[in-house]
């Protein structure tokens, strides 16, 4: 892995002013890279917390500084908001001395499918994915991102890899519906994977309910709970729930990877012109 | 690299900084820094820390355990101490408990921080908030008078209401500290707030959406025009 003492990396996630857990995995991946010395500074931006957007540039020392939204997809926040926010006029922008480099989504790497797998495998120990249902859920078509539209292409890839007996897009609010999941799998195992970034309501209590393991009351505050009591037998089969894909730790790489992908993109376009 | 944040606030704890909101920083005998609640200064039995990523958890509670979404609310935790070995971890910690307030603080003395006027705020909306450009002048002094009183956080605001409007329902403590002395540097930290956060300006959106709906539904302009099913984020 290349070392960038001399840039400054900046993981840009959305945040909440009531979830205390939506930052989370993006300061986690931000102390691992840290402490890895990839980069010589690591910063967090929020659209919903501190630092802020609007804040965050002036938190940078150094003046060559890449930034990647920690974003499961390309969408209304990548395209919009990030750019307005940061005064950001393409890939590459001069800002007071600053050389900003706006990367891709870490969703969009395709290492993704890979950690799925990985998540897959990890909640599920000792099962054989021939005999297992692979289900990874989003939360449907929402015109504020093409997570939807992310979700499937991961499921292709990760359908013509014939690891899995089965895999399926599931949606919260479209068919087909993650609470009739024991109607089109077929596999005696079934393993359900959040393609969320980070853990919260949807995780710890929506999908829960919806999935049968958990009841209506529960409340949000159980949280992690939630994971720790796989395996789940219910309606004939063993469930194995998964917490979002976004607080897998391997998450820290692909953030890296985008800011490879961006220098090798560039390179190659500089190479071109 | 033309700047150095971490030497910067070093030097300020040397030249006697010893309060950042509602933390005291006390430079230890032995090198390095001590971090606490400034009310815990006498108290002998507080959980000792270590770590500048414990800030974090520490700055995400109150004392009952409530998530705190604006880390400049007077409400921080008490009850423990972190011992952080260096300016590196000062630094780190700092920005846990008051995100990018030393930053921010840096930049103001370098004359390199501008405050934008809420009015600029709100008028580069999209989406959800794009109806926070409908917001009055009356009903958003009155907000702003409201949210961001001492009470509810404790930066001093540097922007206007709008470009040449002032704002006129703040307390002399929330409005611009009086200029930095170079040759004494302040024993407390002002934390500033150079433009408006997305808290105040989610609360804008229901000033504006709370009055729209007392007013009634607008004439549905539906029947002339067909319009498209609205989303989340759509301009409303
Ligand atoms: S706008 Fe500034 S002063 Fe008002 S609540 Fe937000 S951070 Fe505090």
């Amino acid at each position: 892995m290349s070392s960038k003492p001399d840039s400054a990396l900046i993981i840009v996630g959305h945040g909440s002013t009531v979830n205390p857990d939506s930052s989370a995995p993006t300061f986690d991946h931000a102390e691992v890279i840290l402490q890895s010395g990839a980069f010589g500074e690591v910063h967090c931006a929020f659209w919903k917390e501190e630092p802020s957007l609007r804040q965050v540039l002036h938190m940078v020392d150094r003046d060559d500084v890449y930034i990647v939204p920690n974003f499961i997809s390309e969408g209304y926040f990548t395209r919009t908001v990030i750019p307005r926010e940061l005064e950001l006029e393409g890939p590459v922008t001069q800002k007071n001395g600053k050389h900003l480099k706006y990367c891709e989504p870490v969703g969009n790497h395709e290492r993704m499918g890979e950690l799925l797998l990985k998540r897959a495998s990890e909640v599920a120990p000792g099962v054989d994915p021939a005999d297992c249902s692979l289900l990874i859920v989003g939360h449907g078509t929402n015109l504020n991102d093409n997570s939807a539209f992310a979700a499937k292409r991961e499921v292709d890839r990760i359908r013509e890899l014939g690891i899995y007996g089965e895999v399926f897009n599931t949606y919260m609010e479209e068919a087909p519906l993650i609470n009739e999941w024991d109607s089109y799998t077929t596999r005696p195992n079934v393993v359900v994977v959040p393609f969320f970034i980070a853990d919260g309501l949807h995780s710890y209590q929506d999908i829960p309910v919806l999935l049968g393991i958990e009841q209506e009351t529960g409340t949000a505050a159980s949280q992690r709970e939630i994971f720790r009591q796989n395996p789940y037998v219910l309606r004939g089969r063993t469930l194995y729930y998964a917490s979002a894909i976004g607080t897998e730790p391997a998450f820290a790489e692909l953030i890296l990877a985008q800011t490879a992908l961006f220098d090798a993109q560039t390179s190659t376009h500089t190479a071109s012109v | 690299m033309k700047r150095n944040l971490t030497t910067a606030i070093e030097k300020w704890v040397a030249g006697g900084l010893k309060f950042v909101g509602q933390l005291s920083i006390l430079s230890l005998p032995e090198g390095g820094y001590e971090l606490r609640h400034a009310e815990d200064a006498d108290k002998p039995d507080l959980d000792t820390f270590h770590s500048p990523s414990k800030a974090r958890s520490i700055s995400f509670f109150d004392n009952a355990g409530e998530y705190r979404p604006l880390k400049t609310a007077p409400n921080l935790q008490h009850g423990w101490r972190l011992v952080l070995k260096d300016a590196a971890e000062l630094r780190a910690a700092l920005d846990h408990f008051y995100p990018a307030m030393t930053a921010v603080w840096l930049s103001h003395l370098e004359n390199a921080l501008t405050p934008v006027a809420l009015r600029d705020t709100l008028n580069r909306q999209t989406g959800m908030y794009a109806a926070t450009k409908r917001l009055q002048d009356e009903e958003g002094q009155e907000l702003v008078g409201r949210a961001c009183a001492a009470s509810s956080c404790t930066k001093r605001i540097l922007w206007n209401f709008g470009p040449n409007q002032p704002l006129t329902t703040l307390e002399a403590d929330k409005l611009p500290p009086a200029p930095h002395n170079e040759s004494k540097p302040p024993s407390q930290m002002p934390l500033l707030c150079h433009e408006a956060c997305n808290i105040l300006v989610a609360a804008c959106r229901e000033v504006v959406k709370k009055r729209e709906r007392a007013a009634g539904p607008p004439p549905d302009p539906s029947a002339a025009h067909p319009t498209p099913h609205p989303t989340p984020h759509a301009a409303s």
